[in-house]
C-alpha cells in the first residue's frame, strides 16, 4: 500500500517536472501566435480589404463558399436547328457538346470548368468557382509529393556515404550544407540564370553542345516544365536538410552494434535492414514530416521562379493579399491552408508511424 | 573470378565515383554563382554562357571583380552581415534551449497531455507566412517592438517547433536505463538532463542548431517586412533583394550572385568551425561507453 502511493507520489512529481518545462515553449508560441491567428480567423468572416479605408462587413461563409466551391453539371449535345439532329464531329465521330461554360453557374460565382468527364454515355463538366485555388492545391500536392520523396531518397544516400569512413569526411560535412546555407531569395535567382529561356543560361548552353536541343528550351514558360523545373530548384536546396538530419541520427547509432552483427557474420545489407534503418527511422519521420510541412508551404521559389503564372498555396494566398488586396478572402485561403495541412499532417504522422506517445 | 584485392580497388573506385557525383552535383549551381559574379553585365548576356568569365571579343579569359567591389562600398549590404548574425544568433540560441527543455518533457518524461502539446506545438508551422503576417506587423507596431527583436519572436514559429521536434525524437532514441540509473544515483531530472542527456545527444543539438541558425538566417518575408519602418535593421536577405535600382537600372544579377557567394562561404565555415567546438564542448564531460 505505501509502496503504490509513494510510487505515484513520485509519478506526480515527474508530471510536475514536464509541465514546468513546458511553460516556456507554450508561453512564447501563445505570444507569437495567438494575437495573429485569432485576428485571421475573424477577418476570414469579413470582406475587409488590405491597406484601405473601405468599412468592413461581416459575410459569414461566403469567402470559404468562393474559394471550396466545386460543382458538377451535366453538358448538354449541340443540335442543329435545320435537322434536329445531335451535331457529330466529322473527323472524331464523337458527339459535339455546348461549351461548358452555359452549363456552369453564375451566381452566386462565376464556376469556371475544372475537366470534363465522360460517364455512362454522357458528359459532365466539374467547375470551381476559385479554379485557381483548385490548381494551387494541385500545384503543391505534385510538388510536394515528388519533391520530399527525391529528397529523401538523395538525401539518404548522402548521409549514409558521408558517415562511412574516409579521408575528406569532414570536408564533406562542408559541402554538404553548401545548397542549404545559399540565401533563398538568391539561390531561386541562381537556378533563374541557369534556366534562362535561350543560350544565356547554363541549361540551354550545354543542351545545345550536346546537340540534344536547339538551346531554347523554355523552363519557366512552357506548362509541361514548370513543376519539374521548380521541383529541381527545391530539391537540390533542400536535399542537404534531409542528409544532415538522417547523418545525426546515423551518428547516433552505438558502434557496438554492428561490431556484435560483424561476430555474427550478418551482411552489410542485412546490418542496413535490420540495425541502421529501423534506428534512423524516428529521424527521418521526423525531418520528412517537416520537410513535407515546409514544402506545402512552398513560397520563395515558386513567388521568385513563377510569379502569378503558376501558384502555390502560399504565392496564391500572397497573391490575394498584396496583389487583389482581399484580405478577408486571403485570411480564409489562410485558414483553409491550415486545415488541410493539419488533416495531412496528422493522418502523415499516424502513416510513418512517427511515436507521439 | 575476381581476386579479393581487385573487389577492394573497385569498391574504392565506386565509393570515390559517388562521392564525386555527390559534391558535383551540391557545389554546381553554387560554381555558377561564383562564375557569374565574375563577370560583368556585358559578359552576363553572351551566348553561349561560358563556363569562365571570358572577353566577349577575344574569348580570352576575363575575370572581372567589380560587382565585388559595389559590395564592399554598399553599407546596407555590410550592416545586414551584422543584423543577419545577431538575429540568427539569438533566434538558434533560444529555440534551443527553449526547445530542448520541453524535448526533454515529451521525450523522457510522462505526463498527461503529451500527444496534445506535440500537436500544439507543430500546428505553428501549418500556416504560410503569409497568412501571420498582417497581424504579427499590428502586434508590432502596437506594442512598438524594436525590428532585430521582432524578428528574433516571430522565428520562434518556425523554430521552436523544429527544434522541440527533433531533439524530443533524439531523446526519446536515448535508452531509459540511463535515466533510471542516473536517479537511483540521485541526480534530479535537470541533473540528468544536463549531464548526461545533452552530452550524449550532441551531434543531434548541433545539427539542429546548424539547420536552424541557417533558416532564420535567410528568411525573408519576415524580415522584409518588419525593417520595412527601419533601414538599419535590414538583414542580408533583404539588403540583396533591394540591391536593384540602388545601384543600376538593370536588374544587378552580378552583383547578387557576388553577395550570394560572399554571404555563403564565410558561413559555412563559421558554422563548421562552431559545430566542432560545440560538439567537443558537449561531449567533454560525458562518460564514454
Amino acid at each position: 500500500m505505501s509502496q503504490k502511493s509513494s510510487m505515484s507520489e513520485l509519478a506526480k512529481k515527474e508530471q510536475r517536472t514536464a509541465y514546468k518545462l513546458l511553460i516556456p515553449t507554450m508561453l512564447i508560441l501563445l505570444l507569437v501566435a495567438f494575437y495573429p491567428l485569432a485576428q485571421v480567423f475573424v477577418t476570414s468572416f469579413t470582406n475587409k480589404r488590405f491597406a484601405s479605408s473601405q468599412k468592413t462587413e461581416f459575410v459569414g461563409l461566403r469567402n470559404y463558399r468562393k474559394l471550396l466551391g466545386v460543382t458538377v453539371k451535366k453538358l448538354e449535345p449541340q443540335v442543329n436547328p435545320d435537322t434536329g439532329k445531335v451535331k457529330v464531329d466529322s473527323e472524331t465521330g464523337e458527339k459535339v457538346y455546348k461549351p461548358a461554360y452555359e452549363a456552369l453557374p453564375s451566381e452566386p460565382f462565376l464556376y469556371e470548368k475544372l475537366f470534363t468527364v465522360g460517364f455512362f454515355g454522357n458528359k459532365y463538366v466539374v467547375g470551381a468557382s476559385d479554379a485557381d485555388f483548385m490548381s494551387a492545391i494541385k500545384n503543391t500536392l505534385i510538388y510536394t509529393i515528388v519533391a520530399v520523396t527525391l529528397e529523401t531518397i538523395i538525401g539518404l544516400i548522402i548521409a549514409l556515404t558521408v558517415n562511412s569512413n574516409f579521408k575528406g569526411r569532414g570536408a564533406m560535412r562542408a559541402i554538404m550544407l553548401v545548397p542549404w546555407a545559399v540565401i533563398t531569395v538568391v539561390s531561386a535567382e541562381i537556378w533563374a540564370w541557369m534556366l534562362e529561356p535561350n543560350r544565356m543560361g547554363l541549361f540551354n548552353t550545354v543542351g545545345d553542345m550536346l546537340g540534344i536541343t536547339e538551346g531554347q528550351i523554355n523552363f519557366l514558360g512552357d506548362p509541361s516544365l514548370q513543376l519539374p523545373s521548380l521541383i529541381a530548384v527545391d530539391v537540390w536546396k533542400t536535399t542537404p536538410f534531409m542528409a544532415l538530419l538522417i547523418l545525426a541520427g546515423l551518428q547516433l547509432i552505438p558502434q557496438s552494434l554492428y561490431e556484435a552483427a560483424r561476430v555474427d557474420g550478418a551482411s552489410k545489407v542485412r546490418q542496413f535492414f535490420t540495425i541502421t534503418l529501423p534506428l534512423i527511422k524516428p529521424a527521418i519521420g521526423v525531418a520528412l514530416i517537416f520537410r513535407t510541412l515546409d514544402t506545402l508551404r512552398a513560397f520563395g521559389v515558386f513567388q521568385v521562379l513563377l510569379g502569378d503564372r503558376v501558384y502555390s498555396l502560399a504565392t496564391y494566398n500572397y497573391f490575394q493579399l498584396i496583389g487583389n488586396r482581399e484580405m478577408g478572402l486571403a485570411s480564409a485561403i489562410g485558414v483553409v491552408i491550415f486545415i488541410f495541412i493539419a488533416i495531412f499532417a496528422y493522418a502523415y504522422i499516424q502513416g510513418l508511424g512517427v511515436d507521439v506517445e | 573470378m575476381m581476386t579479393d584485392e581487385r573487389i577492394q580497388i573497385l569498391k574504392k573506385v565506386g565509393f570515390w565515383f559517388i562521392i564525386g557525383l555527390i559534391c558535383f552535383y551540391l557545389l554546381f549551381p553554387f560554381y555558377w554563382a561564383v562564375n557569374s559574379s565574375l563577370k560583368t553585365e556585358d559578359q552576363l548576356m553572351m551566348m553561349p554562357a561560358t563556363f569562365v568569365p571570358r572577353d566577349p571579343d577575344t574569348g580570352a579569359i576575363d575575370i572581372s571583380l567589380t560587382n565585388y567591389k559595389q559590395l564592399f562600398n554598399n553599407d546596407t549590404f555590410m550592416r545586414g552581415i551584422l543584423n543577419s548574425a545577431i538575429v540568427a544568433t539569438s533566434t538558434t540560441v533560444l529555440s534551443l534551449m527553449v526547445g530542448s527543455f520541453s524535448a526533454f518533457a515529451l521525450g523522457k518524461l510522462r505526463f498527461k497531455g503529451k500527444k496534445l502539446s506535440l500537436y500544439v506545438i507543430l500546428s505553428m508551422t501549418m500556416f504560410p507566412q503569409v497568412t501571420v503576417l498582417t497581424g504579427l506587423y499590428a502586434l508590432i507596431r502596437q506594442y512598438n517592438l524594436g525590428p532585430r527583436f521582432s524578428m528574433i519572436f516571430s522565428y520562434m514559429l518556425f523554430a521552436l517547433p523544429f527544434t522541440t521536434w527533433v531533439l524530443t525524437s533524439f531523446f526519446k532514441d536515448l535508452p531509459d536505463e540511463i535515466m533510471q540509473s542516473a536517479q537511483v544515483d540521485g541526480a534530479t531530472a535537470f541533473q540528468t538532463f544536463r549531464l548526461i542527456l545533452l552530452p550524449l545527444t550532441a551531434p543531434a543539438l548541433v545539427t539542429t542548431g546548424l539547420l536552424t541558425f541557417i533558416r532564420a538566417w535567410n528568411e525573408y518575408l519576415f524580415a522584409l517586412t518588419f525593417t520595412s519602418f527601419d533601414a538599419e535593421a535590414r538583414t542580408v536577405p533583404v539588403a540583396i533583394a533591394l540591391f536593384s535600382g540602388e545601384v543600376s537600372r538593370q536588374e544587378p544579377a552580378g552583383a547578387k550572385m557576388a553577395a550570394a557567394v560572399l554571404v555563403t562561404l564565410p558561413i559555412v565555415g563559421l558554422v563548421l568551425y562552431f559545430q566542432k567546438k560545440i560538439v567537443k564542448g558537449l561531449t567533454a564531460g560525458s562518460v564514454k561507453g
